[in-house]
């Protein structure tokens, strides 16, 4: 990575009135990378990408965007870049086709046939008014009007909101072809398994300020996966080894959770107790947070968003 | 989206569950509660309103009471401000009632018409009211909780009036009883039709305009009846206002006109109680046609969604001021035949034809006014785009908001000037169509232009207020309610120098009856464009959405 990175914020802290939204937050995209840039509600994944779109101005800190300032040089770099926001408004007259076409040619260059395209992979119909679509097809129009644009950073604030889980497939094959065709995602989500898919490296975001960066690898300590067993024998050796935490027992069924690098020790132990069935449930986002950082679910939405 | 006509009936086991009107106390405390600021502003305002003359009104013409009558005695004051009932043998309290009631009804109208379709439509559109609704909420409950808060309202405001005129004023009882329940009578009238109104259309402000629409023409009829002759003609009788007016306060002290003013609200209420039972929750009677799956060429430049997004507004504005001004041309034969009747006096400063000139002209500058709703509204929506979100996708784009701004800005200064051309050719044609003289085309055509640099400067007012503390946009209406107020009444008032000359279209020079005057179109030019350029180089510099 001999490029400067597409996005890179120092120290950036955001206020409103007596709300601190952002608290130092350093953020860093490499030219290339696909980012998760994940965080509870009400963290400020929404107010640093507003910060990166020039609509608001940091307090204090520094952003560079594509090698601008996104206050000064906000419409040369909205050139280069394609943004979804994580709700969509339409317009009550245009069509959905219109407001995708509005969006494209705004932003430059346009591809009609990839937007047909789009449109029929994402199945949506354009030439319906913008008050009759629910709010996953108003996603769509967002979504097609930055995919259809050949640009060279995509700023995804939760974009996937709203959309069925065939259409979220869809937007994962699209989003793994912007990186084989070297643009640069910032993808902002609330839910870990959304983005894990997807992100060669995660943020993670909380109040305001970033807590954990690095691959999912590097993160793997972090993570916990739960896991549900119905079992022969008696499970008393798993509740001695270690990495495994918070075991429960209802009859045959154990229920616990096991650290990310302890899985493959804990499945031996499991086959030998002679496992009947099995669920294993990834780690979300919460449950980490609230293990790291001792987070109530109540104390995250104090914050702007 | 399309009308459903049948509801099968439910079998009935418990009746409160079919109570359509379930939850309408919690409704009726709930919009009381969320318009507490803005309900006592209207209602207060027209308390304060009916202060003001009983103060005024007194004070300036006290001792010459027929002095002051003579401006609205005549047809262009009739036109304006009623049948004038007992103005030739004029008191303060006749001239309050001749000379203000009707402005005070167009107030309570447009509060009701406000009200109705701000807890209707817009919360449906909106989507809150489907939150409402899938609670233990009737059906009906919605819109006669809107329907009682409109009346409280309404009461509330007459009581205002009531007491200003009696306790400050000290007029007649029953005169001032009655001009109170005329306004309340009004505002009831305009909130049964803004109910019928709210479900005639998907969007809010096609049902605010439609019933603003119904007040504009009852404004337009009762103009043309009450023109010819003092007491008014069979035609002020088809309109609500003129019933309002039909009560000959002071004078006869009429009660039974109020009862079709009752009927009227009635009626309407009733029928937007059955409209609403007859469609699907969020539909209209319009149904829904697919539109163009792509967008035209000029859609996609900043111009063209720019002229897009006012298209509609463009239309509706030009089309019904060309209605309006070419009614009003049309009054022009009656203005004539009617200075025959104007005290000597009068006839003699102006002489008949400029009796016709002077009415274009101020026709000319009320046209203006509403020009100048336009133009504010253009801005106010912009305003829209950044609250719900939608102008943060579009300046997402290379669009700088400063460019935006400017770019709305320069479409609506085009809108507005072929908004004015269009409006005073109709105008002029009315005008001359009647008289026979084909010189009033172009003599009204150029006035309504020459009043042009006036709105500019109304719309670089909001430019600035939007650029520099947008909170304070409605501000903007204020300057228009002003200048609406300071036209038509401002010369009886004998306001003070200083505030005449904050009205914007009071420095217009007042074509036909005066020539064309270069200077105040040059220095309201100067003026509207350097407060636009402030407020597009404040917007550039403000942050967008944050508040």
């Amino acid at each position: 990575m001999a490029q400067r990175p597409a996005i890179e914020t120092v120290g950036l802290v955001k206020r409103f009135g007596n709300v601190v939204a952002l608290d130092g937050l350093d953020l860093v995209v490499e030219a290339g990378e696909v980012l998760g840039f994940l965080g509870p509600n009400g963290a400020g994944k929404s107010t640093t990408i507003r910060v990166l779109l020039g609509l608001l101005r940091a307090d204090e800190g520094r952003a560079v965007l594509l090698g601008g300032d996104p206050w000064r040089d906000a419409v040369s770099l909205h050139r280069r870049l394609a943004y979804v926001p994580g709700d969509v408004e339409l317009w009550p007259n245009l069509t959905g086709g219109e407001a995708i076409d509005l969006f494209a040619r705004l932003r430059g260059g346009f591809d009609q046939r990839r937007r047909d395209e789009l449109c029929e992979r994402f199945d949506f119909d354009p030439t319906k008014k913008g008050r009759t679509y629910s709010k996953g097809n108003r996603q769509k129009v967002a979504l097609i009007a930055a995919l259809a644009s050949d640009v060279e950073l995509y700023l995804l604030d939760e974009p996937t909101a709203g959309l069925d889980p065939l259409m979220e497939a869809v937007f994962q094959d699209c989003v793994r072809e912007l990186r084989e065709r070297g643009a640069s995602v910032l993808l902002s989500s609330h839910i870990l398994s959304q983005v894990e898919v997807l992100a060669d490296r995660i943020s993670i975001i909380r109040r305001g300020a970033i807590v954990e960066t690095g691959s999912l690898s590097e993160l793997r300590h972090l993570t916990r996966t739960t896991i549900t067993a119905e079992l022969a024998h008696d499970p008393g050796p798993l509740a001695a080894l270690d990495g495994v935490h918070d075991l429960e027992r209802t009859g045959d069924v154990v229920r616990f959770e096991v650290d990310g690098n302890r899985i493959e020790t804990v499945m031996r132990e499991l086959a030998a107790l002679g496992v009947r069935s099995i669920a294993a449930h990834p780690p979300t986002l919460e449950q980490l947070l609230l293990r790291h950082y001792g987070d109530e679910p109540a104390a995250a939405t104090d914050a702007v968003s | 989206m399309t009308v459903v006509a049948a509801h099968e009936p439910l079998p009935a086991e418990v009746d409160e569950t079919r109570d359509p009107l379930a939850g309408l106390g919690v409704l009726v405390r709930f919009m009381l509660r969320a318009d507490r600021v803005k309900l006592p502003m209207w209602a207060g305002g027209l308390g304060v309103f009916a202060l003001y003359v009983s103060i005024a009104v007194p004070a300036a013409y006290g001792d010459d009471v027929a002095a002051a009558t003579q401006l609205f005695n005549g047809p262009v004051g009739r036109m304006l401000t009623g049948p004038g009932y007992g103005l030739s043998d004029p008191t303060v309290e006749r001239l309050i009632a001749g000379g203000y009631g009707l402005y005070l009804m167009l107030v309570a109208a447009l509060m009701s018409i406000f009200l109705v379709v701000r807890h209707t439509r817009v919360e449906e559109q909106t989507g809150r009211a489907e939150l409402v609704r899938a609670s233990v909420v009737g059906r009906h409950a919605g819109l006669v909780a809107a329907l009682i808060v409109a009346t409280i309202t309404n009461l509330v405001a007459g009581l205002a009036v009531f007491v200003a005129l009696v306790a400050v004023g000290g007029f007649a009882l029953i005169g001032s009883a009655l001009l109170a329940s005329s306004v309340v009578g009004v505002g009831l009238a305009f909130a049964g039709i803004a109910a019928a109104a709210a479900q005639l259309s998907e969007y809010s402000r096609a049902a605010s305009g439609l019933a603003g629409g119904v007040l504009a023409a009852a404004f337009v009829v009762r103009g043309g009846g009450d023109m010819p002759e003092e007491g008014g003609t069979l035609l002020s009788w088809f309109s609500p206002l003129g019933w309002a007016q039909q009560t000959a306060l002071y004078v006869l002290d009429r009660w039974w006109p109020l009862v079709l003013l009752a009927v009227t609200g009635l009626v309407a209420a009733a029928l937007g109680l059955v409209l609403s039972s007859r469609r699907d929750h969020g539909a209209s009677f319009v149904p829904v046609r697919p539109g163009p799956p792509r967008a035209r060429p000029s859609l996609g430049t900043p111009w063209g969604f720019s002229l897009r997004l006012q298209r509609a507004s463009i239309l509706a504005w030009t089309a019904s001021l060309v209605v309006f001004g070419f009614v009003m041309g049309l009054f022009a034969e009656a203005m004539l035949d009617a200075a025959d009747d104007l005290p000597e006096v009068i006839r003699e400063l102006f002489g008949e034809r400029d009796v016709v000139n002077g009415y274009l002209a101020v026709m000319a500058t009320l046209m203006a006014v509403f020009v100048a709703i336009y133009a504010a509204l253009a801005v106010q929506n912009l305003r829209s785009e950044e609250t719900s979100g939608r102008g943060e996708a579009l300046l997402a784009t290379p669009m700088s908001r400063a460019g935006w701004l400017a770019l709305t800005l320069g479409v609506t200064v085009v809108g507005v000037t072929i908004v004015s051309a269009v409006v005073g050719f109709a105008s002029g044609l009315g005008a001359a169509l009647t008289t026979g003289e084909s010189g009033f085309v172009v003599d009204v055509t150029l006035a309504q232009l020459n009043t042009v640099p006036a709105v500019l400067v109304i719309l670089g007012l909001a430019a600035l207020l939007f650029g520099a503390w947008p909170r304070a946009l409605p501000l903007t209406w204020g300057v228009v309610g002003y200048g609406f107020f300071a036209e038509t009444f401002g010369e009886l008032l004998d306001l003070p120098q200083l505030a005449a000359d904050l009205n914007p279209f009071g420095h217009v020079a007042q074509i036909p009856l005066e020539p064309f005057a270069a200077v105040p179109v040059v220095v309201l030019t100067v003026l509207a464009a350097a407060l636009g350029t402030a407020g597009v180089v404040l917007l550039g510099r403000r942050e967008y959405a944050a508040v």
